[in-house]
């Protein structure tokens, strides 16, 4: 029981410490009447320009796709559009909700999911 | 070699596109007054595998991401990275037709059974000469003649549309230029 606790203990520091530093590292408070809210650079522990993040893709409810990156504390996605008509790019590779490829841009920052969803 | 070049004139295009938007915009500050402007963003471009691009920020611990688009007619801006084949319709086509010519038959299904997209879209184009109504169901029937061999070979077709003269390659002004916009596009969805 102690080993248990001191384990699960320090799995939480260790999350906390990577979530530490990346909030730490590169963030500061808002100031100024001006203040620029984002940029794009990651200054965090996966630092670097945000050109190189590498997508998977994401199968919306409606079965459409959609462009997804999990780049440590951010996510992002964007809808993917056909680049000659415009039109969104709805093929059923795989069932709605799914994701296809690593959307993790090979990041070894240790992923957080949601409690509720993954029990 | 030939891809690495074709790489490094994207590469380029993309930073002669950034620079130019950089260049056009106006500053927020300086183009109305400040008042009511909260904050500010300076986000950087993200280019999708389709060559599409979108304005991606880091907020510290959020983060932001949207397509760019062009603001005059709402679609996405994108280097030319994606479309798997073009096809000019004088060696497709007979003349005037959405009847395919045998070479250029042979030369769809050779395309179709190697390209190993998931699905594929197709776009019929025209050149100015006759009738919008006309060239619309022409470009319209000769992107099925096409779908239909992409079907025949068992690819998969997620669209074919006819655009007819309205999305012109280039300015419809010499029979080189005409020539240009005959033309079939084919988008590959990997």
């Amino acid at each position: 029981m102690k080993t248990v606790l001191k384990t699960s203990a320090l799995l939480g520091c260790v999350i906390l410490v990577s979530g530490c530093v990346e909030s730490f590292e590169g963030t500061t408070r808002a100031t100024g009447n001006v203040p620029v809210r984002a940029v794009g650079e990651d200054f965090g522990r996966d630092s670097g320009s945000l050109s190189r993040l590498q997508a998977g893709i994401y199968i919306d409810p409606d079965g459409c796709h959609i462009w997804m990156i999990d780049d440590g504390l951010e996510g992002y996605w964007s809808r993917r559009r056909d680049p000659v008509s415009g039109l969104p790019v709805c093929t059923a590779v795989a069932p709605p909700n799914s994701i296809i490829g690593d959307i993790t841009s090979g990041s070894d920052f240790p992923d957080r999911v949601p409690r509720s969803a993954n029990r | 070699m030939t891809k690495m070049s074709g790489m490094a004139t994207r590469l380029l295009g993309g930073a002669a596109i950034v620079a130019t938007a950089l260049w056009m915009a106006p500053h927020p500050v300086q183009a109305q007054n400040s008042a009511g402007v909260s904050g500010r963003v300076q986000p950087g471009l993200w280019i999708d595998p389709d060559g599409c691009m979108h304005w991606v920020a880091d907020g510290g611990v959020e983060g932001y991401m949207e397509g760019r688009v062009n603001p005059h007619n709402g679609m996405p801006v994108c280097l030319d990275v994606n479309t798997c084949a073009v096809a000019n319709s004088d060696v497709l086509f007979h003349t005037d037709s959405a009847r395919l010519t045998h070479a250029g038959r042979a030369h769809l299904e050779q395309f179709f059974r190697s390209a190993g997209a998931f699905a594929y879209a197709i776009y019929g184009h025209t050149d100015s000469r006759a009738s919008d109504e006309y060239n619309m169901r022409l470009s319209q029937r000769r992107a099925a003649s096409v779908a239909n061999v992409a079907r025949g070979v068992g690819a998969r077709v997620a669209r074919e549309i006819g655009y007819g003269e309205r999305r012109p390659a280039a300015p419809n002004n010499s029979a080189a230029n005409m020539q240009k916009n005959r033309r079939v596009e084919i988008v590959c969805y990997r």
